[in-house]
């Protein structure tokens, strides 16, 4: 360590640059990690709110909630602590003003899915609905009037919820009659027992149907199987995964760079008996130092940015993620410097010095 | 009191008829408290006998023999801390580093020798090598005199028995050489350390208890 905060103080601009190129690369990092965690919310964070073990869809909807056709009745059959129904459906919502692709989703306001409602009212009435939030932004306002694609029903908004939206589309909560109406129109009655899944929360999934039409997922097997969530997920991911090892390379070629300049002051302190083991925890202390440095200042970088940055960009921040990603960038970084550390092995003393 | 001793060593390199004896068979002693000099011009194996004395070069046969210690019978991390205990070395180039002010070489030292020296006598050291001023100083800021007497300053630190010197005058003028001569005789004199100096200035022989001629290597005293 002595070695090593000396040389970073006498050289601050040589070691500046490589805190620079570290700094960006966890910027880089972070960024992309915001990203990643924003878009998977714009998919899942309506599912996530239910707080649920697992959904109940027909077998042949290959997990897709929307392909899965069951009935009210079929909840009954099931043998958990807490289940809910739910149907869903997206259509394009507008109000006269502006248009948006919204997803649907017709509940029992006295099962546990039902959301919390952190403005307005809940819905009461037919057709009243409680609305994602995400659709305030875009000027949606309590008691508009949504005219529905493939829908002659008009919604009204009475309420708005927070972190509800469902594959990428604000979600409206309504009753299972306002939906039926909504889904089938004049043959609604006809159709009032229809559910697209049944949500289940308890810790016990073993044998809770006999029913073999129905498939037992659990939550994050459905979030992974909604369209497009992993392949976009893996998308992002294998880009940090890639920069991971961008930024080992670049510390080992920076570091490598720098000890071959100091082959000789190393082969001098090796001939005075200053051992291998000393000079190597003094290139992995100096590498720990910079990359702590880099990956805080990249990471505090990223905090500011997505404070300035506008509501669209589906930027969310999950602090755990962050901090795992961070200390693999240090670990990383370190793992660098070990071809540094076994240039410094190699190093003959005698040559050195030029004996 | 015999610190050092070679016994028949020898160090030829390559083989066949590419053989280069580069040492011829030796047999050299060295006693507590001698300042001793290896004249001889450049190739003659002046450096291959110092570099075998520092245990850095193992020789083709013969022992060397260090306070007792065969460093045949040594590893290499053992030959280290050797070199590490034993030995000062003075290099003909700065052996310096050069992010480290004066008083941080010493402290380097310090830290990897584990032998500390108490603070009076590293003011000792400050002050008979008169580098006291220099403490703050990177060795980009010395004069090569001031940088040779930093060197000395790193060598003697915590009194290592053995003082190997590698040219330690040949960067420097003639009143700054007699300098560097002048604090090396005092210092192995008043601690008692065996000192040997590799040189080809015939000028400084006047300093030495002993001198030794290495010619084709094979070595021979003259004084």
């Amino acid at each position: 360590m002595f070695l090593a905060i000396n040389e970073v103080k006498k050289n601050k601009l040589r070691f500046t640059l490589i805190i620079g190129v570290l700094m960006l690369v966890s910027y880089l990092v972070f960024f992309l990690s915001g990203l990643a965690t924003g878009l998977e919310n714009l998919n899942r964070e309506s599912v996530d709110k239910w707080k649920a073990t697992a959904i109940v869809l027909t077998e042949e909807s290959d997990k897709s909630i929307n392909q899965s056709s069951l009935t009210v009745e079929d909840a009954k059959d099931i043998d958990v602590k807490e289940v809910a129904v739910i149907a869903q459906i997206n259509l394009v919502a507008g109000n006269g003003y502006q248009k948006t692709n919204v997803s649907i989703f017709g509940i029992n306001k006295d099962e546990f899915i039902m959301p919390e409602v952190t403005e307005g009212d809940v819905f009461k009435e037919g057709n009243e609905v409680i609305a994602s939030d995400a659709l305030k932004e875009d000027g949606f306002k309590i008691g508009d009037e949504l005219s529905l694609s493939s829908s002659s029903e008009v919604l009204t908004i009475v309420g708005f919820t927070d972190k509800a939206r469902f594959n990428a589309a604000p979600v409206l909560y309504g009753d299972l009659e306002t939906f039926n109406r909504v889904k089938f129109g004049e043959a609604a009655d006809v159709n009032k027992e229809k559910v697209n899944g049944i949500v289940i929360r308890d810790d016990n999934l073993a044998a809770i149907t006999t029913n073999e039409s129905l498939e037992v997922i659990e939550i994050e097997t459905f979030i992974r199987s909604l369209p497009g969530y992993t392949e976009q997920s893996l998308t992002l991911n294998f880009m940090i995964y890639f920069l991971f090892v961008i930024s080992a390379v670049i510390v080992a070629i920076f570091l490598y760079v720098l000890t071959v300049q100091k082959i000789s002051m190393f082969g001098v302190m090796k001939a005075q008996g200053i051992s291998n083991n000393y000079l190597s925890r003094s290139v992995i202390a100096q590498t720990f130092i910079l990359a702590v440095i880099g990956v805080s200042v990249g990471f505090a970088l990223t905090l500011v940015t997505g404070a300035f940055l506008p509501s669209a960009v589906p930027v969310a921040f999950d602090l755990m993620r962050m901090l795992i990603y961070g200390l693999v960038l240090i670990v990383v970084a370190i793992m660098g410097a070990v071809f540094s550390v076994l240039t410094i092995v190699r190093i003959d003393p005698l040559k050195a010095i030029g004996g | 009191m015999v610190v050092l001793e070679l016994k028949q060593v020898k160090k030829t390199f390559g083989s066949g008829h590419k053989q280069v004896e580069a040492m011829k068979v030796t047999n050299f002693s060295a006693d507590k408290g001698e300042l001793i000099a290896i004249i001889g011009p450049s190739g003659s194996g002046k450096s291959t006998f110092l570099t075998i004395v520092g245990g850095l070069l193992t020789p083709t046969s013969g022992d060397v023999i260090i306070n007792k210690k065969n460093l045949a019978d040594l590893n290499e991390k053992e030959r280290s801390k050797i070199r590490l205990k034993e030995i000062g070395f003075i290099l003909q180039a700065s052996n310096l580093v050069p992010f480290l002010t004066v008083a941080n070489q010493l402290k380097l030292l310090d830290k990897v020798k584990k032998e500390n020296m108490t603070k009076s006598q590293l003011e000792e050291l400050y002050e008979d090598l008169g580098i006291s001023d220099l403490r703050a100083k990177y060795p980009a800021d010395l004069s090569g005199g001031e940088r040779q007497r930093v060197a000395i300053a790193k060598a003697l630190y915590s009194n290592p028995s053995i003082i190997l010197a590698d040219e330690p005058t040949a960067s420097l003028d003639s009143d700054r050489a007699y300098e560097v001569m002048e604090l090396l005789k005092n210092e192995t004199k008043n601690k008692k350390t065996t000192t040997i100096v590799v040189t080809h200035d015939v000028r400084l022989v006047e300093y030495f208890d002993k001198v030794y001629k290495m010619t084709d290597g094979v070595l021979e005293q003259v004084k």
